[in-house]
This record gives structure tokens, sequence and C-alpha cells, in this order.
């Protein structure tokens, strides 16, 4: 991606440096449920990325100057922990992490139904507690299912993944270092029921057909992100009653 | 249905507004009925199908719902209520605007001439919502009113005693419009 820095060989006898194919995910791991103070919340893992989102609200809207008499407003904070990158990151809000905060909760936008809530916040929160290049799009994945948690009305659940190119190569799921060292890198996030498109930005060039081809890898991935993201929700809450509120 | 009842996630469509009336927990899109929130799904001999959530939803006060509050401002005929909670939903904050009203002819069933020899800055009352839109309160039943009040020139706690709040500090004694909870430390 940046020129001047050495060719690292991200590709080894068609495989990539976690031995990954071109169009394998990393793993997912998704825990609902995991935060007792919050109205709803989910743990999500997808390689080493780790991300806890967490949902408070709709709850009254303060200053009041900030409420919507007609919908509820839905703030979202995108936040990196100091110790999530190698080198310490300076702990607040930056540009990089306003400008994420932004596009998130803009790709919520069409599903979250806000009519339900005049004059209320809906409070999400994303800590990056670990990061290895996507945490955005496990931030939105993390985000959906606490939304969805959190018994907050919405018309669908967003599910999200990177693609990228390394070495010529239109791949999914970039790595750390396949994005340090990579050509491209391109985050969507997308309804899967509709394949509707919420998120979609693009980091390096594309040509047009490895932009489509990496689009359709992207939507096919949200497809299998999305079953897991319902599995995990159909999984907590399909135990007996007593058991799924144990933790209160 | 099956063995166990299928759990459905927003966004899982359910049938078509042909077979169904939409009613809670759903939404209706171009002819179709989806999902909108985590649970069961019931229809009734109505058809209307609807959304048993199996997470926990925002409580929104509702007409009838008894509401724990504090006294925020006195004025000459309202009483202005901060609302807390929904009884029955208290570990959730409310999702709407938490300001209450009781006015003075919701207060108990008699005659009342002053506003401040019922209720004082600071009391925690126990309302039942009367309008859910404006959230009018009234506190005439015998288990509403005030449930905890300080003492106006000392801010000790005060005990009940018969009909008045008496200070333990500097015995001072004042009148409220006093639930039967009084004290009792339970919604």
């Amino acid at each position: 991606m940046k020129e001047g820095e050495k060719e690292i060989e991200l590709i080894k006898k068609g495989k990539r440096l976690d031995g990954r194919g071109f169009e394998e995910l990393r793993p997912i791991k998704i825990e609902v449920g995991v935060l007792k103070r919050a109205d709803g919340s989910c743990y999500f893992e997808m390689g080493d990325n780790k991300v806890m989102a967490a949902v408070y609200g709709p709850r009254e809207m303060h200053p009041r100057h900030f409420q919507d008499a007609k919908m509820a407003v839905v703030k979202y904070r995108y936040n990196m922990a100091p110790f999530s990158v190698d080198d310490r990151k300076r702990p607040g809000p930056d540009r990089r992490s306003v400008e994420i905060s932004k596009v998130s909760r803009e790709a919520f936008d069409p599903v979250i139904i806000k009519e339900y809530y005049p004059k209320t916040a809906i409070d999400v929160y994303v800590e990056i507690l670990q990061s290895d290049a996507g945490t955005r799009t496990a931030g939105i994945n993390a985000a959906s299912v606490a939304l969805a948690d959190a018994g907050i009305p919405m018309k669908d659940m967003v599910s999200s993944v990177a693609v990228g190119k390394i070495g010529g190569e239109v791949v999914l799921d970039l790595s750390g270092m396949e994005d340090n060292y990579g050509e491209a890198d391109m985050p969507v996030a997308m309804v899967a029921r509709t394949n509707t498109i919420t998120l979609l930005q693009m980091d390096g060039n594309f040509k047009k057909e490895e932009f489509e081809r990496g689009l359709k890898l992207a939507m096919d991935a949200c497809h299998k992100i999305y079953e897991l993201q319902r599995t995990a929700l159909i999984e907590r809450y399909s135990k007996s009653v007593g058991e799924g509120e144990g933790e209160e | 249905m099956e063995k166990e009842k299928k759990i459905v996630v927003p966004g899982d469509f359910l049938g078509t507004s042909e077979e169904f009336t939409p009613g809670s927990g759903v939404y209706d899109e171009k002819g179709n009925i989806y999902a909108s929130l985590t649970g069961e799904i019931s229809i009734n001999d109505k058809r209307v199908i609807g959304i048993l959530p199996k997470v926990e939803t925002p409580p929104m006060p509702e007409e009838g719902d008894v509401v724990i509050g504090r006294v925020e401002d006195i004025r000459d005929t309202v009483a202005i209520v901060s609302i807390a909670c929904v009884k029955g939903k208290e570990k959730r904050e409310i999702a709407a605007s938490t300001q209450g009203i009781i006015h003075i002819s919701n207060i108990k069933s008699g005659y009342v001439t002053e506003l401040q020899h019922e209720f004082s800055y600071l009391d925690v009352v126990k309302a039942k919502v009367i309008d859910a839109k404006a959230l009018r309160l009234s506190t005439e039943e015998k288990d509403l009113g005030v449930i905890k009040a300080i003492c106006a020139k000392c801010k000790g706690d005060l005990k009940r005693k018969e009909n008045a709040l008496a200070c333990e500090r500097c015995k001072r004694v004042e009148v409220r419009k006093i639930s039967e909870d009084y004290g009792k430390g339970v919604v």
C-alpha cells in the first residue's frame, strides 16, 4: 500500500500468511449478553480482533436540545483501547475513530426503527480490546448483535466484512500484516436479507473488475456472518427462561 | 409448531399481510411481515401475528403503570416529578421523557388547598400514570404518594407518625400525601 516500504511476500504457494485461502474468513466467535449493566451487549472475535459492544437505552437524551421530537437519536462510539495495538495508542477520540464512529452509525441508519422512541438516545459503545485489521467491521457485527440483545426494534441485522488486495490478488477479510503491506482495503457492511450495502469505504485502489469481484466476495461473506450472528442470538435465547436470565 | 418454539431474530420473514395482521414486534414491508425483535412467534385467533420478546424490551410508561420518581419542582397547581423507573421494570431506564406531572386535582380524593401540604422538594413518590403521552400522574390511591421524604429544615430522614411525618433530629413535623408503603423501602 505505501510506497518505499520493503516488499513482503504475502502469498506463499497459493496460501496467505496465516494459511487461509483467498476467500476464507478468519474464525469468528460471538457471545451475547456478556455485560450485566448494559441493556444489550456482545463480545465478538474475528481472528485476532477482540471487540466488545454495549448498548444502553433508549433513554432520555441529554442535553435536551439534541433531542429529536420525532425519533430516537443513535449515538455510536468506536473506541480503541490503549493496549489494543502494538504501540500504545493514545487514549481518547482522534480523527480516525471519530470518522469510524460516524460511518458505523450511518451503517445502522436504515435498520433501527427509531420512530418508536422519540426524544430518546440509544447509546452504542464499541470498544476494541485487541485489533488486527478490520476492527470497524468487527465492531459493526458486534453492535448489531448487541442492539438485538437490547430489544431495540430493528428491521434487519447488519453484517460486515472487509476485502482487500494483496500481491495482486483480491482476498477476503484482511489480517493486520495484509492490511499494512497490501495494496487495497475495502470494508463493507450490508443488510444480509436485502443485500443493502450500508457502509462502503476503500483505502488503496482496485481495478473495476477487482472491485466487482471484491464486493461479491464481501457480500457472500456477509451472508455467512449473518448466519453466525443469528445462531448466536438464537442459542442465547432458546435456553429455558431461568437460564437465560441467570446473569442478572 | 415443532417440539420447541422457534426463535426469530430481527429481519426474519414471518408471513404475508394477506395471511396475518401485524401486531407488536413485527413490521410490514411491501406486503411481507418481518420480525423486528428477538423472540417467539405468537399468532392469536384473529390472525394477529406478533413477537413475544425473549429479550428485555425498553420500558415505556403506559396508562395504569405505577412509576417511582422524585419531586423536582413545586408550582402552584402542579408538582414536577422526574421518573426513575416503571414498577416491575426497575432494571432499565424508561425509553421516553422522564418528566411527569402531578396536578393538584390528582393528588388525593379530597380537596387540596395548598400543594405544598402534599409534596415537597426531593420527595420520592409512587404514582400511577393516567395519561401516558403527557406523562400525567395520579396519587389518589392509598398505596400511592410519598414513600420517602426529608426534613425541610435539617434534611434529616422523616419518620411516619400516624398521618404526619416527624423529623428525628429536629422534631419538626410535616404533612404529606403519604403512601401506605412510606419508609418501608419497598416499591
